[in-house]
């Protein structure tokens, strides 16, 4: 009975450990939103529409960290990651498509060329992506590690 | 397994941040970036050619140098085809450097007259673009393009030549005055030389003169030229005809214009 009642408290304990991880996480993520659309602020009148481009990253980005956060521990909490970077990887393809970025105010129109950035964001975002696919695989070894050892402290 | 993984992620954060710093940094500079366009000044070239310049000041307060500044200005008609393009180039301004250009485009006058006598004798509008590339923070080329109007104003506006009048004459000779007139809507002084030719309605040349003017820009010009044609002449200038000009300035010739009279 008292195991039990352990059991559960433990249990209570991690869930809302990963509730209030996940709240932190989500809460840092939106000061960052707001910091940024403070600071890009002056260039956001130029460029129409930008921000709801990115307020749609960031919430979709935000609510694979939660479930991600929520999930920590199992294998679904590795799914996610996965999901996340091939997200973020099909965002950077979707929005910066040939790395031309054009926009136009008044009778001008600027265009930036961001091949560059292009590449070295999806750089990174292939790293994110097999860092996600390495910790699914860690993950899925750890679990048969652990069912292994089990069967022979069975037998 | 868990430590390269955990490096792998933080060497993704820590570049992931340097990436928006950087494009943050030259985001900023592009706001920093101090841009006076002065007024445009037209004069003429030693080829006769029309010469526009146009000041441009460049202060960079960004956090980065300024890379392969060009800038292109490119004239079109109004159907669209090209006149004339010029390209002014700047290889680097550096941080907190202010950079004065004068960017020169040229019109080749004989080169637009052969489009069109309508640039002669009519206001028109040219269209204009304007293209500025330059590389931000080493690494970031970005383009500026504009499209503009330019109203280019007819040197020979409303040329008019009226209807021959027979002043005095002799046993030989007759004068026949023709008054001519124009508006000088150009943005530069005109002087040269018109020539006209007289030719009556069977197309024989009756007679040629020629007279030299002088007309400042935005501003009218009247005279009366002379021609002087034998006496056995004086009743094919009653009929229909036509007059053949030439014109002859440091910028252009152009000719024949063919003004009917009668």
């Amino acid at each position: 009975m008292v195991e039990q009642n352990k059991k559960l408290q433990n249990k209570v304990k991690d869930i809302s450990s990963r509730v209030a991880i996940a709240a932190v996480r989500a809460i840092l993520m939106y000061v960052l939103f707001m910091l940024t659309t403070m600071l890009i602020a002056p260039l956001l009148e130029y460029m129409p529409g930008i921000i709801e481009t990115i307020e749609t990253f960031v919430i979709v980005f935000t609510v694979f960290m939660i479930l991600g956060d929520l999930t920590r521990g199992t294998i679904f909490c590795h799914f996610l990651n996965v999901a996340r970077s091939l997200f973020v990887i099909a965002y950077l393809v979707l929005s910066i498509g040939d790395g031309m970025v054009g926009t136009s105010y008044e009778s001008y129109t600027i265009t930036l060329d961001l091949t560059i950035f292009y590449a070295f964001a999806a750089a990174l975002s292939l790293l994110g992506f097999a860092r996600s696919i390495l910790q699914t695989i860690g993950y899925v070894n750890e679990r048969t590690e652990a069912v292994y050892a089990l069967q022979a402290k069975t037998k | 397994m868990k430590v390269p993984i955990r490096m792998l992620g933080i060497a993704t954060v820590i570049f992931w941040v340097f990436l928006a710093a950087f494009i943050g940094l030259a985001a900023y500079s592009i706001k920093d970036l101090g841009l006076d366009v002065g007024e445009t000044q037209v004069s003429t070239t030693p080829k006769g050619e029309l010469l526009f310049s146009l000041p441009i000041s460049i202060d960079n307060k960004g956090y980065s140098s300024l890379n392969d500044l060009k800038i292109t200005t490119v004239f079109f008609d109004e159907s669209g085809a090209e006149i004339s393009t010029a390209s002014t180039s700047v290889p680097t301004i550096s941080r907190g450097e202010t950079a004065m250009i004068t960017h020169n485009a040229t019109l080749n006058m004989n080169a637009l007259l052969h489009k069109g006598e309508e640039y002669l004798l009519e206001d028109q509008n040219l269209a204009a673009s304007v293209t500025t590339g330059l590389t931000l923070a080493e690494l970031l080329p970005v383009q500026i393009s504009a499209n503009f109007t330019y109203p280019w104003g007819a040197p020979f506006y409303n040329f008019r030549l009226s209807q021959p009048s027979v002043g005095s004459f002799n046993v030989t000779h007759y004068s026949v005055g023709v008054p001519v007139s124009f508006e000088n809507h150009a943005a530069f002084d005109l002087t040269g030389n018109i020539r006209i030719q007289l030719f009556s309605n069977d197309d024989k040349l009756l007679s040629e003169t020629q007279t030299s003017f002088n007309a400042p820009r935005q501003s009218s010009y009247a005279d009366e030229v002379e021609f002087q044609i034998g006496a056995n002449s004086e009743s094919l200038l009653n009929q229909n005809g036509h007059f053949n000009i030439y014109f002859s300035t440091a910028l252009f010739e152009y000719g024949p214009l063919v003004i009917p009279y009668g």
